[in-house]
């Protein structure tokens, strides 16, 4: 274990950028997640067949497919259409960050689409006629009905998304993305020590891992905690 | 920005070829993944402690991590060890296939017993008692009530897992397993055409998991045929 001294700074600040593409992959996730379920549930036919095949097209090719493709494709899409504009430049670079967390936030945004379409028809029809019976309006009815009860159904499968996406990140590094895997490439080569580094790596994922399932667990029994019988 | 339809034609081949890696991977590790995710599934239904919480440590860290992660300490940190490279299972540990397979072994045994036991646990406890109202033992209970009906419970899931398997087999192309998606890499380290490889590799990979849908949907059909009308 001594040979890991030098690098605690390199793993920490990877972890950081593991956090940070998490975040931001979790923001864009929950809105691919919406687009997608409400294009499901809305009663346009094309929209349905969009999201459709968006859910298919996701769920059915390799992570690393997606990833690859995200990355080296958007740097020809843009190269070329930068040189639409200034026929000097020869090649355009795309971050490894934003490429690589865009790819994984349509990755799991495709599992999650399915996750809100299901939280929606999951509310109970009756809560829904309770509220027009009291008068609610259609957006009191949104957020004080739908809303409570949807984000309990969709909690749990929420949670494996979260999980999901926290895993997915190992995957950036494959486009160069300076994170925990990386740290741990150039550690073994200076140190000869492959497996200290990468078990590091994945004490750290399973870290994370583990504070994400708590949260969950803390939320899910907040969410029960009115079902809790009166002491 | 063009896209090369002669290109794609050329390299569909290459990438076909590397379909028989593919299978092989998705197969063996999905094989034994059962295999070993049925004996985690016996090892957490006993009440013994020192069987069921080294199962349950199993799972936890195997779901836990990044099957790439895993993957990495298997292929480049095992080799770290004197004792693993003069050990009987360093034939399979030295090559790349050898590893995969394990590692996608080990990853999906995890995520499937998982899926099992959710399956062992949703079986209707009336049948249970009615079984052992018959005087069934607790073992023929287990063979001729539980399994047939977990099975039934469990394709829906398991299914999904293999499809996630099938994807997983496509990381093994990081520790130079020429599948296909290697194969893809390679052509398009030397094409640069991302665009082509990438999509037409996407298609197929689309249509093995169709056909896998497909498959356990029938195969559900066929389990759950004395309840058709």
């Amino acid at each position: 274990m001594e040979a890991i001294t030098g690098w605690w700074d390199d793993y920490f600040f990877a972890s950081i950028v593991v956090l940070k593409i998490f975040m931001a992959s979790l923001l864009l996730m929950v809105i691919f997640g919406l687009i997608g379920a409400a294009a499901k549930l809305s009663n346009s036919i094309i929209a349905k067949k969009i999201a459709n095949a968006y859910t298919i097209i996701f769920r059915g090719t390799p992570e690393i497919l997606v990833v690859l493709l995200i990355y080296f494709g958007s740097a020809i899409a843009l190269t070329s259409l930068f040189q639409l504009f200034d026929p000097s430049i020869k090649y355009v670079d795309v971050p490894p960050f934003w490429a690589g967390t865009f790819a994984i936030a349509l990755i799991v945004g495709s599992y999650a689409t399915e996750t809100f379409r299901g939280a929606f028809l999951g509310v109970e029809p009756g809560s829904i006629e309770a509220a027009r019976a009291l008068g609610l309006s259609n957006l009191q009815t949104f957020v004080y009905i739908r809303i409570p009860e949807m984000w309990r159904i969709a909690l749990p499968s929420f949670g494996n998304h979260m999980l999901s996406l926290v895993k997915d990140t190992a995957l950036i590094s494959i486009i160069g993305l300076n994170e925990l895997l990386f740290v741990a490439e150039q550690a073994t080569a200076t140190t000869g020590k492959p497996f200290t580094m990468f078990i590091v790596v994945g004490l750290i994922y399973l870290g994370i891992s583990t504070v994400i399932t708590l949260f969950v667990m803390g939320l899910e029994a907040y969410g029960r905690s009115h079902l809790r019988a009166a002491k | 920005m063009s896209f090369d339809i002669t290109l794609i034609l050329d390299s569909l081949p290459k990438m076909l070829s590397g379909i028989g890696l593919t299978f092989q991977l998705l197969i063996l590790s999905g094989v034994l993944g059962l295999l070993l995710a049925f004996v985690l599934l016996l090892m957490r239904l006993t009440e013994k402690w020192y069987f069921s919480v080294p199962a349950q440590v199993f799972i936890y860290v195997f779901r836990g991590t990044p099957i790439l992660v895993q993957i990495f300490i298997i292929y480049y940190g095992l080799p770290q060890f004197e004792a693993i490279r003069e050990s009987i299972f360093w034939p399979i540990l030295r090559e790349p296939f050898g590893c995969a397979i394990l590692a996608l072994t080990l990853n999906t045994g995890a995520y499937v017993s998982e899926i099992l036991r959710g399956a062992v646990l949703a079986v209707d406890r009336g049948l249970l008692e009615a079984g052992s109202a018959l005087g069934l033992s607790r073992n023929q209970r287990f063979i001729y009530i539980t399994s047939p009906l977990a099975i039934r419970l469990g394709i829906p899931p398991y299914s999904n897992d293999v499809i996630s398997l099938l994807k997983s087999t496509a990381l093994a192309s990081t520790i130079t397993i020429f599948d296909m998606m290697g194969i893809a890499r390679t052509i398009v380290a030397e094409t640069y055409a991302p665009y082509e490889i990438f999509i037409s590799l996407a298609i197929i990979y689309m249509i093995f998991t169709f056909f896998i849908q497909k498959g356990f949907g029938y195969f559900e059909n066929f389990m759950s045929r004395h309840v058709k009308k």
